[in-house]
């Protein structure tokens, strides 16, 4: 009932009110252009052709780039890289939301419904700080430092420090890869820390000088070489080097992965050739990863 | 006699103590935003050039600019706000203007927001995933980013909308309706500029939100570097670039310093730009 009165008697405050009106349309038209335009590029969307990737965060800045060199080889192609790692990788090509995923590591037997196709060849170093003495580490050190068996720097050979053991986040194919090497379960591993990505990895040892933790060799490798302080423990006796890797004799070494579904068809099949090919070697390189001969 | 003066220099000592123990607190402060700042400026100033800012990224961002990083984020953000700030201040004028504080209609609507707001980010980008992208089938898209984004907002946007518009005084609401005004018509020359300042930092701190996240974005905007052309793209934004360049590329610390440099400045564009604004709309609808 105020309402009805109210607006009665403000009849001459109309113009005022009807100039607001007219402004909040002018703006309800801008938004409804913006909508109308974004519609309007969807017709030449759907015509040229869109692939999507997700997975391993490791492999996503490669891949990104492959596919970078892909569309300008290829107008009117769109590749979008997307991250979230490996296991995710698999689970978004089952479930069809993405026609390839990026799985760092080689598939498991309860992975064989995927097809795997390896674009390149990386290693895992056990990384500490420059500053520590210790050069090399048996395997079973390692697994005791990172079962905390082992939690002094001097039963391995170094300064009567305390371990700061660095391990990687579930669901990561380098902790995968590295309980494999191991033989431990995730659940008897004592971390003190625990990391995402390799960068982040380094990182955490740099600012610990008694951490120990492992990260991606070319990773660490460009690291060292630029001056951080980390150094990278040779395992079994071989020296952790890319070269290393690239010969195989590396014994922590793993492939990254393109997966898909089925046999793969079309602008996909394209794809992962292209990704195989030595066009793409450079490429690998410059993330310091280890390019694969396809056959 | 000397017992006064005794208390007489207590108090003093005490007056004392308790302003220098405010003037730390205020340095203490300022001096964590300036370490941030020059800590950025020293590790970015070098890489920053006015190529980095109008080129795409190379090299995984180690080399190039971040023209389209940036253009996404704006993007993001603009999607984030055309949605979340008509939806969340005109809750709040409801709450305020049309509610009584006290109704259980009222109460439960505060309530969710108060759940809302305590949500962490990355349970946002779960379902931002699974709702927009894979449900609506907007794909890992600006859109689906700046929507989710909306829901992270719309409890900030509308709590501190909630808050300035209390703080209007009554006296404001009885005498617009004594000289006849609408409700209407008082809610907007009067009301709405007088708690504009507020308004306006609550619109502050939902774009320093919206530019900082990154969890949420990962599954829902993506991770694709590439210029976007229209809002169905896929587009990475600026904090998500450089929590990559960080956590994920070997030798992207530079690029990364150089971004977060940007991203800084942008926050404090918007911020005094925003601030300018309100103080304006104030004072010419209410002050003159």
């Amino acid at each position: 009932m105020s309402l009805i009165n109210n607006r009665l008697v403000v009849k001459t405050g109309m113009s005022k009110n009807f100039r607001y009106v007219l402004i909040h349309l002018f703006f309800l038209a801008i938004v409804v252009a913006c909508v109308a335009q974004a519609q309007a590029q969807m017709p030449t969307k759907t015509a040229s052709q869109r692939l999507v990737l997700t997975g391993s965060s490791t492999i996503a800045p490669l891949a990104g780039e492959i596919a970078r060199r892909f569309e300008s080889l290829h107008p009117g192609v769109r590749i979008d890289v997307q991250t979230g790692g490996s296991s995710r990788g698999i689970h978004d090509v089952r479930k069809g939301i993405a026609a390839i995923g990026m799985v760092s590591r080689a598939l498991k037997p309860d992975e064989a419904d995927l097809q795997a196709f390896t674009i390149a060849q990386d290693g895992i170093s056990i990384i500490v700080h420059a500053g520590n003495p210790v050069i090399t580490l048996s395997r079973k050190q390692i697994a005791d430092i990172y079962t905390g068996r082992i939690t002094h720097w001097n039963a391995a050979g170094g300064t009567d420090a305390r371990i700061t053991v660095v391990n990687k986040a579930e669901g990561r194919s380098t902790l995968e890869l590295f309980l494999d090497y191991l033989q431990l379960k995730n659940s008897e591993i004592k971390p003190h820390v625990i990391i995402g990505d390799n960068a982040q990895g380094i990182k955490t040892v740099i600012g610990n000088p008694h951490a120990i933790g492992y990260v991606s060799i070319g990773a660490a490798e460009y690291e060292a070489r630029r001056g951080a302080p980390v150094r990278l423990l040779s395992l079994g006796g071989v020296e952790a080097s890319v070269e290393n890797v690239r010969q195989g004799i590396f014994p922590l070494s793993r492939p990254l992965n393109l997966v898909t579904s089925s046999e793969p068809q079309g602008l996909v099949r394209r794809f992962i050739e292209f990704a195989r090919s030595p066009q793409v070697h450079d490429l690998v390189r410059a993330q310091y990863f280890v390019p694969v001969n396809a056959d | 006699m000397r017992e006064m003066k005794n208390i007489h220099t207590a108090q003093v000592l005490r007056e004392r103590a308790v302003q220098f123990l405010i003037y730390v607190a205020v340095l203490l402060i300022s001096a964590v935003f300036i370490w941030i700042l020059a800590d950025l400026a020293r590790g970015g100033i070098a890489h920053l050039s006015w190529e980095f800012l109008t080129e795409s990224p190379r090299d995984a961002g180690r080399a190039g600019g971040i023209a389209s990083i940036l253009v996404s984020t704006l993007l993001i953000l603009l999607v984030a706000l055309l949605t979340a700030v008509p939806v969340a201040w005109t809750s709040a004028i409801l709450l305020v203007e049309f509610v009584p504080a006290d109704s259980p209609f009222g109460k439960t609507v505060r309530f969710s927001l108060h759940v809302l707001a305590g949500v962490p980010s990355i349970v946002f980008g779960l379902f931002g995933n699974a709702f927009f992208c894979i449900y609506l089938g907007l794909g890992f898209s600006i859109l689906s980013g700046g929507l989710t984004l909306a829901c992270m907002l719309l409890p900030i946007l509308t709590s501190t909308a909630e808050a300035g518009l209390r703080a209007v005084p009554h006296a404001y609401r009885m005498s617009a309706s004594a000289l006849g005004m609408t409700h209407t018509a008082a809610l907007v020359h009067l009301i709405l500029p007088a708690a504009a300042p507020v308004l306006a930092a609550g619109l502050l701190l939902g774009i320093g939100r919206a530019l900082a996240e990154t969890a949420a974005l990962l599954f829902t905007s993506g991770y694709v570097e590439r210029m976007p052309d229209s809002l169905l793209d896929s587009g990475r934004a600026l904090a998500l670039h450089i929590f990559d360049l960080s956590m994920n590329v070997p030798g992207g610390d530079m690029p990364a310093y150089a971004s977060a440099l940007v991203l800084a400045g942008l926050l404090l564009c918007i911020n005094i730009t925003a601030m300018k604004f309100a103080h304006g709309l104030q004072r010419r609808k209410i002050m003159t």
